[in-house]
């Protein structure tokens, strides 16, 4: 079996809790963070630090703005955050071809 | 093995893409238009005195018939607007979790109004009524797994007021109920005005699907 697949996985995206995060904004055009919250059951500590490494990394963008006086923060997929979770799947069906071509 | 791993992966990136794509259109409208219909069918109802079991199962069903056609619209004239297609995953979604218990109801409803007919009293149509309400009930919780979370909310005090009714029918004598329109425009006129009063003052702006 040629392993190469299984390491050019994003290591940022491969965290459950993050992969989990990527997926959702992925097919949405944004999700507030209590939506995100409140659909992957994180704790708002667990979710704001998932978030924070998936943003520095480049993939996901925050949005703060102010509705009916609240604040509220809106997270959106960034082009290369859609990029890299595009080949992330990629890499999973190679992954999948593979063995089942066995 | 690993294989194994990645399927399950894929499929639970899967159903997290599912889950994401959030119905949130024209609810608020969708819900006032409803209550304001129930509201207007129970007084009808009381009014001219539909009180036999085809004439209420009859008045009901119609203005359910209405009430789907109307959010149908307003859904439709939304999309419309926004330039989005209708028929979109979370439109089918939203679709395809309401049909179920909604087809049961209607099941039910149709045998027991053909079988029991005209012959049946009021207590009849109390737990046609609560009947409604739970499967209506059922029907807004599945679809409101892709719905702001409010919905299932919603859902579950559609399910216990029924139950609690059902309850407080068998334990105490139904003439201490109010006649079934009173009970019909409670349920599904006064409880849809406020949860469209609620998610309009809450989600003002925010409808996109």
């Amino acid at each position: 079996m040629n392993p190469e697949p299984f390491f050019q996985l994003d290591r940022v995206i491969h965290e459950k809790g993050r992969l989990a995060i990527m997926s959702m904004l992925a097919a949405s055009p944004k999700l507030s963070f209590t939506e995100l919250r409140d659909a992957l059951t994180m704790t708002d500590g667990n979710l704001t630090t998932h978030i924070r490494a998936l943003q520095q990394e480049g993939y996901v963008a925050v949005a703060k703005s102010y509705q009916n006086n609240r604040p509220l923060t809106t997270c959106s997929l960034t082009p290369a955050g859609r990029k890299a979770f595009a080949e992330y799947i990629n890499l999973l069906e190679q992954i999948v071809r593979q063995n089942k071509g066995k | 093995m690993e294989s194994n791993w990645a399927v399950e992966h894929l499929q639970t990136i899967r159903t997290l893409m599912e889950r994401s794509a959030v119905y949130r259109r024209a609810l608020a409208p969708i819900m006032l238009f409803a209550g304001l219909l129930g509201v207007l069918a129970a007084g009808g109802g009381i009014v001219f005195h539909l009180d036999s079991t085809r004439a209420f199962g009859g008045l009901w069903l119609g203005t359910a018939l209405v009430a789907v056609a109307g959010a149908f619209l307003i859904a439709r004239r939304q999309a419309l607007k926004d330039h989005e297609p209708f028929w979109s995953p979370p439109t089918k979604r939203v679709a395809q979790a309401l049909l179920p218990p909604l087809t049961a109801g209607l099941v039910v409803s149709f045998v027991a109004i053909g079988v029991l007919g005209n012959n049946a009293e009021n207590g009849f149509n109390l737990l046609l009524t609560l009947n409604w309400l739970m499967f209506y009930g059922c029907a807004v919780h599945a679809a409101g797994f892709f719905m702001p979370r409010g919905m299932r909310l919603f859902a579950w005090i559609c399910i216990g007021l029924a139950s609690g009714s059902l309850v407080l029918l068998m334990i105490i004598s139904k003439a201490l109920f109010p006649n079934a329109h009173w009970l019909m425009g409670f349920f599904f006129g006064v409880l849809h005005l406020a949860y469209g009063a609620y998610l309009y003052l809450t989600e003002k702006g925010k409808n996109a699907a």
